[in-house]
């Protein structure tokens, strides 16, 4: 064995006890430069450990075991293994310190900015032929008309397309055939993901913060970030690192980065599907609430949520929109209007007069007191019930439309049985 | 909060910064040590049998601290710099940064930079380390050859940085990413085999700080690879970024 110029030279000789010193005592001169590895290797692992006891969890592998790791694997090799693939990226000593209570629901303070009309003003978003096939499934054809100021609600099961369809108007991908034109600014489009994700080791605050000076350098400061923070009820989590929050609170603070750069367009994908009830009834309020001042075009298959808030709704199925229109033009055109009328006698008289209207269609016994009655029109209904039960001479207990929902309406639209997907919590 | 001061705080709210700073001092400390010592080590694992190494030289233990900090630092710097660097990697992330920023080279420019001058720094420590343990064990370095050394070691981390943002555009995954990148880098030293243009492979930077100091070459044998090395490097941080604005999330 040789190296450089071939000096180097083994021997089989062993020292014998009289022989020279220990091998080790060479090392003795030479403290001083051997302190600062010593000082190196053991300051980053008492760091470690120390940062390991305190942390409140740890990844990829128990505590007992990243104790091991760092205290037998060859340092610093051990001590670098665990900063790497076991120290918690929030940090182990704000990990440590007991969680706090979640954030109160913090009444929602919708900021207004200046109304837009909505009137004559010429479509916030137009598509025309969008298409993208990811083979046979995908987006087909698809013109879309967004009124500006509307919210405007896209329906339709899971696979439909709202995605893709959100994903071309944002940017983020492209369409095989096809145009979108905005009559806003790009720069004032704000998407939120179904699942926001943010740095783990920023803090709410700084989150929003970044997002404003990306699209707002110059108009944006502390009281815009703590503004959209107290609108999406995040105020008391500002200084709160975003890997602690739940993922209902990610979608607030996805809110709160959109409306801090006080955006024209807003799209939101799915903005309820992690919210408790009380969450998700303060984010349709506040979605409600930008009506008129900016443009909302939120994906949702909840449809009891499309139906509260959006006054425009297009419906999605297998890629292609199979309606566009107001919410309620919908169900007056796609629905039967009926109505379960509960009357405390004379049942068999207000039947029977109900029948012979013309504008009724159907009448039939839903309960011993109740009848449910279909008309031509809701407006013919609505006036002509009242009217033939107080002719009847009948005392009225109840009067209330039967399934007069956005549900009933797409499965009529839809032709369709009950869509996976699309029926969780729509029953109002 | 600028893209600036969020990369700032990636690498001191991580363990990237930590972890650079303790992989290049360690080595740095460590290596002229082992290099000065050899000989006492390897007798003594060798339950006293007497083997006899050359006298270190202090190029010798530089040379030491280079080879080591060439893959351990680099791997560590490459790691960190991948999972920055790919910012797709997480559709969220994507979504948040993509619909923000004008272009990808407003996201680009702050992670290599900082990233590029991270591992610069890092090296810098290690070498200023084994520089110490070099001259109290071992002898004096010449200061020149030192600083030079660590010039062609920076330049080499950011090209190893500006590959490593090519990689992370043409694979979404970081560790995809940072076993591409090392891919290349280790794949590089094989064209140096070709004798035409061995002068030329950026790769022929790691072995320049021990040759500036033990006075085989000076800087200027190795200004065709520092060429190479920043032509390249800004070559593939001009394809991650045109790569990056055509991929879809």
């Amino acid at each position: 064995m040789t190296e450089g110029n071939g000096a180097v030279q083994f021997s089989a000789v062993r020292l014998d006890a009289a022989g020279p010193s220990h091998p080790l005592s060479h090392l003795l001169p030479a403290l001083p430069a051997l302190i600062p590895v010593l000082v190196l290797l053991l300051g980053l692992d008492v760091f470690c450990l120390v940062s390991l006891v305190r942390a409140r969890s740890v990844r990829n592998a128990p505590k007992l075991a990243w104790a091991i790791v760092i205290l037998f694997v060859s340092a610093p090799l051990g001590a670098i293994l665990y900063l790497f693939f076991g120290m918690d990226r929030s940090g182990g000593e704000t990990q440590a310190r007991p969680p706090r209570p979640a954030p109160s629901p913090t009444p929602i303070d919708p900021v207004r900015r200046v109304a837009r009309p909505i009137g004559a003003a010429p479509p916030a978003v137009t598509t025309t032929g969008l298409t993208r096939d990811y083979g046979g499934t995908g987006l087909f054809d698809v013109d879309l008309a967004v009124p500006r100021g509307s919210i405007y609600g896209l329906v339709g099961p899971n696979g439909a397309g709202k995605t893709t369809l959100l994903s071309i108007i944002a940017g983020t991908r492209h369409a095989d055939r096809g145009s979108v034109s905005l009559a806003v600014d790009r720069r004032r489009v704000a998407v939120c993901p179904d699942v926001p994700e943010f740095d783990g080791w920023l803090t709410a605050a700084e989150v929003v913060d970044l997002a404003g000076s990306l699209v707002a350098p110059a108009g944006h400061g502390p009281a815009e970030v703590a503004a959209a923070l107290r609108t999406v009820g995040l105020a008391d989590a500002a200084s709160r690192r975003v890997s602690g929050l739940s993922r209902g609170m990610l979608q607030r603070l996805g809110l709160a980065c959109a409306l801090v750069g006080d955006p024209q367009l807003l799209i939101l994908d799915e903005p309820t599907s992690a919210l408790d009830p009380a969450g998700r009834a303060d984010m349709l309020g506040l979605v409600a609430a930008m009506r008129g001042t900016r443009t909302v075009i939120f994906s949702s298959h909840i449809l009891a949520d499309v139906q509260r808030v959006a006054d425009q709704v297009g419906i999605l199925r297998d890629g292609r929109l199979l309606y566009e229109g107001g919410t309620r033009e919908l169900m007056d055109t796609y629905l039967t209007p009926s109505w379960l009328v509960r009357v405390a006698d004379g049942l068999d008289a207000v039947a029977a007069a109900l029948a012979g209207q013309p504008w009724v269609t159907t009448v039939e016994p839903a309960e011993p007191d109740e009848l449910k009655v279909a008309a031509t029109s809701i407006a013919a209904g609505e006036r002509g019930i009242p009217a033939v039960i107080a002719g009847c001479g009948a005392r009225q207990v109840s009067c209330e439309p039967a399934a007069a929902d956005l549900e009933s309406a797409f499965l009529a639209l839809t032709g369709a049985g009950e869509p996976a997907g699309l029926t969780e919590g729509a029953r109002p | 909060m600028t893209l600036w001061r969020l990369e700032w705080l990636r690498l001191v709210r991580t363990p990237r910064a930590l972890a650079l700073a303790v992989v290049f001092l360690a080595i740095g400390l460590i290596e002229p040590v082992a290099t000065r010592y050899a000989s006492a080590l390897l007798s003594h694992a060798n339950h006293g049998a007497v083997i006899r190494l050359p006298k270190p030289t202090p190029a010798a233990a530089l040379g030491s601290y280079v080879s080591e900090a060439a893959i351990v630092g680099l791997i560590v710097l490459v790691v960190g710099a991948a999972s920055a660097l790919g910012f797709d990697s997480s559709p969220g992330l994507a979504t948040f940064f993509r619909t923000r920023v004008r272009g990808m080279w407003q996201l680009l420019a702050p992670r290599f930079t900082v990233y590029a001058v991270a591992g610069a720094l890092g090296y810098l420590l290690g070498t200023l380390a084994a520089w110490y343990e070099t001259h109290l064990l071992i002898g004096a370095l010449p200061v020149a050859g030192v600083f030079a050394g660590v010039l062609c070691g920076a330049v080499y981390l950011a090209f190893a940085v500006a590959v490593t943002a090519l990689a992370a555009s043409l694979a979404r995954n970081t560790v995809a990413a940072a076993g591409i990148t090392l891919a290349i880098l280790l794949a590089l030293p094989l064209l140096a085999d070709v004798r035409a243009i061995s002068g030329w492979v950026p790769s022929a930077l790691v072995g320049a700080p021990a040759d500036l100091v033990a006075g085989t070459y000076q800087l200027p044998h190795y200004l065709p690879a520092l060429g190479v090395a920043v032509v390249a490097g800004a070559g593939a941080l001009a394809l991650a970024v045109r790569l990056l604005q055509t991929r879809e999330i």
